[in-house]
């Protein structure tokens, strides 16, 4: 046991669907310390969500988890039946999920639908003490209180994602998801609201799981981070050893494809084709159709898959290792 | 014009056989409640076509099994009994007053008008009417000694014949005006929208009853008016709602610029993006009409020979209908057509609303 | 809100206003037309045969008799009828309505609140067995021949069981004896069952806003126990107590025709909340409320069903439509004396005033309720209700 108040070993996640089984999450693994804040990044559909909807084993109903551990503060919640479960979620983890405007049941006030989540796992709670507890949320969040008694359709964009951080915080969790907090936003407001999360998340100490397509914001916000392609972690590691010495072929792709404001004016390099199918087998490198140097075991796929350790805490998927 | 190439021709010719129609086709055979509908279908059509093949062919002598005005002398011999009076039941023979007549009895109070000399424990030739179901009868016969397979067989005639009419009427209907009202707008538009509301709103049934009992129809006029009235209804909005979807589009106006004719335009682009909810309505239409005609026959209403809710109407004012299962044949049949046929239809329509609905598909 | 209402109000003048013409036409179009038939009448008394001209403007030219058609329909005027001279058709109306509005309050209740539930499980337990039995009952039910099928639950449950009375609406033995006429027990009991329902509804919308669950339980379980009791005291003392016994005579026999409109008209709802569940369980709040943590019970009907409540509910006012549309059937099966009774006997008969007086009335109540079901749609969906400030 460790400090570490998320630990993932070797998860596998598939769906079922008409056209057959989907690798959604192949050997994922990763862990999170008390306090840290840990980023995962990829391109759409490389199955970042994926593991999110795991972590709360909310995943969609042809969705289902054949192998692998989630432990959450020391419980293996992969294991646990459903009624367990829903105690696990969102006293223990929860999630300010992607598009917030959906997030809201439209026909119920926010304060209600916070509520709701407040009486199911604090249920000895007076009214007054709810009440009391949201408004600091809302304050903490910067929202004036009134807005606990309107719709979510008088919200703005901003405010309603703001809300659902309040909502995500409501039932006092070790650990936060936030998949693509602002994508959804114009960027003043994305500013805001990732100072906002920085701020809260020092004040009382979360872990956050930051889970987004966009390399600056993890960048900005992660202590350690790791890169998913078609499923697989292929790098992890210190986020500053990451930027500073990418070592998967993918990786380097990714950051040279981001602009920088400070230094020379490059071409960017945009990354040829498109993410290969998750459906059916695949063997070795998933990454080699695309990737610009690959080796010949990559293409033959003869390649061992699995992370190697390279330097402290940075591990790279085997075949890049080799490619240099 | 250019020269036409090849595959603009074929294109052309494939404008039905579409990829796009395969992979519904497929898709709907998926559903099991569009299969089993268009089982159903398929059987009562061909119920419906083989009937007039029977006669021509001379398989079926008309004199005898036409649904109408056919008559099978079947000759049998009825013991004369005289029944208890309702007090004495139940007696040696008789549990409860139902019972007498028995099978092959008949009571000497039907016998004395014809035969006044006849008494109890005689023999009384008669014909027997409505006779159950035999091998010459596979349903038996009606009270007028017609055959009732045969009448099953018309009525599945005419419920077709009524169905479609009306339905491909009040489509065609309804997308004209829902074309026109999007196209023109303004206050033709305001006014199309006005009657169909009114339409949608008022009580079918009253309104059907009122029209057949004030003009006495024919099936070709419940045909019409069904038509009719389901053309100015509810598809009606529909249709216009995918029309102005359409016509905002782009290419509308680049094809009025290049000379399209507004005609043209509606053929062309309307109706594909129109014929999916029109195919629905079209089923769940003829359901409807299927269930009006039988009603309306059923109250006495409509001037029709022969058709299943005709069946039903003849049952009960002949007095059969409490006769329970004695006298089943007259009774089941023809409400078990009528169930079957427009339960038919609907579930095709609810395994096309799985075609054109993906979003309600199973994943 | 206001604006909202205004509006509907705005646009629901001209349909009326066609719906006068529709009938106009439609009682005119004959050769020899409903109006002319009236004259023709042996039992007219001469005197009446001038006002009947005069009234409906049978010497003038037609679109001055639309205009006296439409100030006679304001006035009621609808000449009298001929099988029931010398009553008006109003009077007529008024007698039969009471019994229809019995039946089919308690029918329009019982069948949607059926199709309700049916519909939120159907769409909760998809690609279940459950599911299968149902969908096809549900299929069974909608699709099936109603005036066959209703005749064969008479026959089955009246005639071959005996279990229920076979038609009508009492026995006659019974009220021979009795003080009160038919239409004084109706009107008494449709009052008891308007304030039932009523109370239980502000029961449950007063109960909203408690804050704990299990209280909030609690509290609608009294409340319903407290009007079962009241309901006790009420039919069993003071003048309501003496009607009881008839009371009772009429109620077991709205048993079998309730039962057989039920399991036809629900599936049209069952259907419709299914549908509208199965769109409403897509979304992501449905999501957010799983990953909250809240018990699938509490996620389908506090969020999916409420949600899924807006159209269902709106339908509500379509269903009590639909089944006037059957009345007309069901009355005439069961020999309930009705408005549906009224309005075929009177077109059997020839009775003309009659005829068009009942349609007359089924239209407006078919367009009154139409414009409630808008109004009360604007309402129950608070987009709409609270106008967004942008």
């Amino acid at each position: 046991m460790s400090d570490n108040i998320l630990e993932v070993n070797n998860l596998y996640m598939n769906y079922d669907t008409i056209d057959g089984n989907v690798a959604a999450v192949q050997d994922v693994s990763f862990s999170i310390k008390k306090g840290e804040s840990f980023g995962l990044v990829g391109e759409s559909g490389c199955g970042k969500t994926s593991v999110a909807m795991s972590l709360l084993k909310i995943q969609a109903d042809n969705g289902h988890i054949d192998s692998g551990e989630i432990f959450i503060d020391g419980t293996d919640i992969v294991s646990l039946s459903e009624k367990e479960l829903r105690e696990v979620r969102w006293s223990q983890i929860s999630i300010v999920f992607q598009g917030a405007m959906n997030a809201w049941n439209p026909v119920i006030k926010i304060g209600e639908q916070i509520r709701e989540a407040l009486r199911e796992h604090y249920p000895e709670n007076s009214k007054e003490e709810n009440y009391n507890k949201m408004s600091s949320l809302f304050e903490l969040v910067g929202l004036d209180k009134s807005i606990l008694e309107r719709y979510p359709h008088e919200l703005s964009g901003g405010m309603k994602q703001r809300a659902i951080i309040a909502l995500a915080l409501s039932c006092d969790p070790k650990v936060i998801i936030a998949d693509e907090p602002t994508t959804a936003l114009d960027v003043v407001i994305q500013d805001q609201i990732l100072n906002e999360l920085k701020k809260i998340q020092k004040d009382l100490g979360l872990s956050v799981l930051y889970i987004s397509h966009d390399i600056s914001v993890i960048a900005e916000m992660t202590d350690n981070m790791a890169v998913m392609y078609a499923g697989r972690i292929i790098e992890k590691g210190p986020t500053k050893e990451i930027f500073s010495n990418p070592r998967h072929s993918y990786t380097r792709l990714l950051l040279e494809s981001t602009p920088s404001v400070i230094g020379k004016r490059k071409k960017l390099n945009a990354l040829d084709g498109e993410p290969p199918s998750l459906m059916g087998e695949m063997k070795g490198c998933s990454f080699s159709p695309r990737c610009p140097k690959p080796s010949k075991d990559c293409k033959d796929g003869n390649i061992k898959m699995g992370l190697i350790e390279v330097s402290k805490g940075h591990s790279v998927d085997q075949c890049c290792v080799n490619c240099g | 014009m250019v020269i036409k190439t090849v595959e603009e021709k074929s294109q052309r010719k494939n404008k039905i056989f579409t990829p796009a129609f395969k992979r519904n086709w497929l898709l709907f055979r998926q559903s099991t409640m569009g299969r089993i509908g268009f089982a159903i279908i398929l059987i009562f059509g061909l119920l419906a076509v083989i009937q007039p093949l029977f006669f021509i062919s001379g398989y079926w002598s008309e004199n005898v099994y036409d649904p109408v005005v056919g008559y099978d002398p079947i000759e049998v011999e009825l013991l004369i009994v005289k029944c208890p009076k309702n007090a004495e039941y139940p007696t040696d023979k008789y549990e409860e007053p139902g019972d007498c007549p028995g099978k092959g009895e008949i009571s000497d109070r039907m016998v004395m008008p014809f035969a006044p000399m006849a008494k109890p424990g005689d023999m009384y030739e008669t014909f027997l009417q409505p006779a159950p179901p035999s091998k010459d009868h596979w349903l038996g016969t009606d009270s007028l000694g017609r055959d009732v397979f045969s009448q099953i067989m018309e009525g599945s005639q005419v419920a077709f014949a009524l169905g479609l009419m009306s339905a491909t009427l009040s489509v065609g209907i309804a997308t004209l005006l829902g074309t026109i009202a999007a196209f023109w707008g303004g206050r033709v538009d305001a006014y199309l929208m006005r009657q169909s509301d009114l339409i949608l709103m008022l009580p079918q049934l009253p309104l059907l009853l009122i029209m057949a009992a004030l003009y006495r129809f024919q099936v070709w006029h419940l045909a019409l008016v069904l038509g009719i009235l389901g053309g100015l209804g509810g598809l009606v909005i529909s249709v216009k709602s995918q029309a102005l979807q359409v016509k905002v589009k782009p290419f509308v106006d680049s094809a009025r610029v290049t000379g399209g004719t507004k005609f043209k335009i509606m053929t062309s682009h309307i109706l594909p993006n129109v014929a999916p909810i029109a195919l629905l309505f079209m089923v769940f239409g003829v359901t409807g009409a299927i269930f009006a005609e039988s009603t309306l026959s059923y109250l006495g209403l409509l001037n029709i020979d022969m058709s299943w809710g005709m069946m039903i109407y003849l049952a009960q004012t002949d007095g059969y209908i409490f006769s329970g299962l004695r006298y089943w044949w007259l009774v089941l049949p023809a409400g078990l057509s009528v169930t079957f046929l427009s339960g038919g239809f609907y579930l095709v329509g609810r395994g096309l609303d799985d075609v054109f609905n993906p979003r309600l598909r199973k994943r | 809100m206001n604006n909202y209402i205004l509006k509907r109000l705005l646009q629901f003048i001209p349909v009326f206003g066609l719906f006068l013409v529709l009938s106009f036409i439609l009682f005119n179009a004959t050769p020899g037309n409903a109006f002319t038939n009236i004259l023709m009448n042996r039992d007219l008394p001469p005197e009446e045969y001038q006002r009947v001209i005069a009234t409906f403007g049978l010497d003038k030219p037609v679109h001055e008799r639309l205009f006296l058609y439409i100030q006679n329909f304001f006035k009621g005027d609808f000449g009298y009828s001929y099988t029931h001279f010398p009553k008006t058709p109003l009077d007529l109306i008024a007698e039969y309505l009471p019994r229809t509005l019995m039946l089919f309050a308690v029918v329009n209740i019982v069948a949607f609140y059926t199709g309700f539930i049916v519909g939120k499980i159907l769409a909760w337990k998809r690609g279940t067995k459950t599911e299968t039995w149902i969908t096809m009952t549900s299929v069974f039910s909608y699709t099936v021949f109603y005036p066959w099928f209703a005749l064969m639950m008479l026959w089955f449950f009246g005639y071959k069981m005996g279990w229920l009375p076979i038609g009508k609406f009492l026995y006659p033995e019974k009220w021979y004896d009795s003080p009160y006429s038919a239409d004084e027990v109706f009107f008494t009991m449709i009052k008891y069952t308007i304030t039932v329902s009523l109370a239980l509804f502000l029961i449950f919308i007063f109960s909203r806003n408690i804050e704990s669950i299990n209280l909030r339980r609690n509290v609608r379980l009294a409340g319903t126990a407290f009007l079962l009791a009241g309901s006790y005291v009420f039919w069993n003392s003071g003048e309501p107590g003496l009607k009881s016994t008839y009371a009772w005579d009429i109620a077991f026999h709205m048993i079998l025709p309730v039962m057989v409109v039920t399991f036809v008209a629900f599936a049209g709802t069952a259907l419709l909340m299914r549908t509208t569940m199965m769109e409403v369980l897509k979304e992501d709040y449905i999501l957010t409320a799983r990953a909250k943590g809240l018990s699938q019970r509490r996620i389908r009907d506090r969020h999916a069903a409420r949600t899924a409540l807006l159209p269902v509910a709106t339908s509500f006012i379509f269903t009590i439509i639909t089944i006037v549309d059957g009345a007309v059937i069901t009355e005439n099966i069961f020999s309930w004396p009705g408005m549906g009774v009224l309005l075929l006997d009177s077109l059997l008969r020839e009775d003309v005033p009659v005829a068009m007086a009942c349609f007359s009335f089924l239209g407006v109540l078919a367009l009154v309720a139409h414009l409630l079901a808008d109004i009360s749609y604007a309402y129950l969906d608070p987009r709409i209700r609270i106008q967004s400030q942008g």
